[in-house]
């Protein structure tokens, strides 16, 4: 079933064009990976998706339902949750707070407070950081604040999660840890989640289907096997000789 | 949890046996305190909470004065007052929307100057009517006006200590440290900010209608002193902002700071709030409830 669809979407800031006619659908427990160098658009199209930002062409549905013109804290509620590449943690709160405040208000079923914390509690635990609840969230490590940013996510209810870069700037060993709790959490969670990441063994290890940004278009779709052997992304990658 | 209350309670046990003294100099300075407390707990509301800082409050105070002044003999004096408040609430709804799409310096300033704006309109508005200042006949005496204000303190403290563990408070601490994330988790920033700044501003509204009876007039450079948003801010500052144990210690230091200053030197008053202003914020951002709480340093 489809979860997602995006259908010829474009986005212009003044006369650079960030995107343009970008189509595709993320099915139901689809893991999607999204490639391209900087600048091509994928953290655009991540920000048109969560509601921070309108296209200025083409329509952003979840099932029937077109997002556009809601706002993030109503798309939010709706299932989809992102991350951000530059981590924003609530800094001055403990890191229980961070979770508790998603459980609270992302979800559509509005849970009582006790509830709240008992599913912060729980987001936080799948992602490893239970022993760091009292902790204020300015005091972790990058390692600890990427994980908390996906605790966050999941706390919120939100079934359909955008990772921007989780694993940016993590140590190896990290990276190893990251890939294996976020195939833990979306198993149990049953999650879609699209994901951008530059660590490229990582992307092709997780997605199910990947798709290639260059210059804010879609130049190619396919399975991680077939993306790595796909001639225009390879061209783009590599220049013409390869 | 029960450190929090104690000094909270120890103010209300004081507020409460006040009056026994007798004494009319107590008891206004009382009301002072009274007053006090009440505008800088719903400051906290907002400023503290959501780290729009405002510098404008003298405006809800001052609306609250003129609503108590316009309405004065014609309604009766507890409708006043509760419209005073239902005014400045309703005021900050309508301006909270263009006014709070600014953050930082640019929405203390914007405050500041809305405040200064509506002073100098009502000051028109007053002109054209013919009148200069209102002089409020009749006003209750001061045993009442301190119940009052002693009711809205206590209001105010509990309100501030229960929003702050509400799902309403939790929302608006995630949206100081970071809007955009706290948008992204859910919580519907627009609305919880303007929810906060009309709460903020009841009390003040109704603080104000008060102060008006106790001078027994309303003048609008007096009713809309900008000095009134200074002394909240700084009495914020000094007391701490971080629980409802900073506004009490402020406003007490401040209020007795004046009436020792006021009586012998009434011109060294702005110098001295200026001076511990710059202090505090340099070497204590945690206000006097930081050192107590022994953590002086760095402010949230």
């Amino acid at each position: 079933m489809t979860a997602l669809s995006v259908e010829g979407v474009s986005k212009s800031f003044g006369g650079l064009r960030a995107l343009s006619d970008v189509t595709f659908t993320v099915a139901e427990g689809e893991t999607v990976g999204i490639m391209g160098a900087n600048g091509a658009g994928k953290t655009t199209l991540f920000s048109l998706i969560a509601g921070h930002g309108r296209p200025t062409e083409g329509d952003i549905r979840l099932g029937e339902r077109s997002l556009l013109g809601l706002s993030p804290d109503r798309i939010c509620r709706l299932g989809i949750a992102r991350t951000f590449q530059i981590v924003k943690p609530f800094g001055g709160l403990t890191v229980l707070d961070n979770v508790v405040v998603a459980a609270l208000y992302g979800n559509a079923d509005r849970p009582s407070q006790r509830d709240a914390e008992a599913r912060g509690l729980a987001a936080l635990t799948a992602v490893g950081l239970a022993d760091r609840a009292d902790g204020l969230a300015e005091t972790l490590t990058l390692s600890g604040q990427k994980r908390l940013e996906v605790a966050r996510a999941i706390a919120t209810g939100a079934r359909f999660l955008l990772l921007d870069e989780v694993m940016a700037g993590l140590t190896p060993p990290e990276v190893a840890e990251m890939l294996g709790l976020l195939d833990a959490v979306r198993r149990r969670h049953r999650l879609t989640l699209m994901v951008i990441e530059h660590v490229m063994k990582a992307l092709m290890q997780l997605s199910d289907r990947i798709l290639v940004l260059h210059h804010g278009e879609l130049i190619a779709t396919g399975a991680p096997a077939e993306i790595a052997r796909d001639p225009t992304v390879l061209r783009v990658y590599y220049g013409e000789g390869a | 949890m029960i450190r929090s209350l104690a000094l909270p309670i120890l103010f209300g046990l004081a507020g409460l046996v006040l009056p026994f003294t007798g004494s009319s100099y107590l008891i206004g300075v009382g009301f002072a305190l009274c007053c006090s407390i009440a505008l800088v707990q719903s400051w906290t509301v907002l400023s503290a909470m959501t780290g729009y800082v405002s510098l404008g409050h003298a405006v809800f105070y001052g609306l609250g004065a003129y609503v108590v002044a316009l309405s004065w003999g014609a309604l009766p004096m507890p409708v006043g007052l509760l419209l005073a408040g239902g005014v400045a609430g309703v005021f900050a709804l309508l301006v909270g929307m263009p006014v709070l799409r600014v953050r930082g310096p640019y929405f203390v300033i914007l405050t500041f100057g809305l405040a200064e704006l509506v002073k100098y309109l009502v000051i028109i508005l007053e002109s054209e009517l013919g009148s200069f200042s209102r002089l409020m006949f009749g006003a209750p005496d001061l045993g009442v006006l301190y119940a009052i204000a002693f009711a809205l303190a206590a209001i105010a403290t509990a309100g501030a200590l229960l929003i702050r563990r509400s799902r309403l408070g939790r929302g608006l601490l995630a949206l100081r440290e970071n809007e955009e994330a706290a948008e992204t988790v859910g919580v519907p920033v627009v609305r919880l900010k303007l929810v906060a700044f009309a709460l903020s501003a009841v009390i003040p509204g109704v603080v104000g209608g008060l102060a008006a009876m106790r001078t027994t007039y309303f003048e609008p450079m007096q009713a809309f002193d900008p000095t009134v948003s200074f002394t909240i801010v700084t009495m914020a500052v000094v007391g701490g902002s971080d629980d409802a144990r900073g506004p009490l210690l402020g406003a007490a230091f401040f209020t007795i700071l004046s009436e020792v200053l006021w009586a012998r030197l009434p011109q060294v008053y702005m110098v001295v709030l200026g001076l511990l202003l710059i202090l505090f914020v340099l070497f204590i951002p945690r206000g006097l409830a930081g050192i107590f709480a022994g953590r002086p340093g760095k402010a949230a």
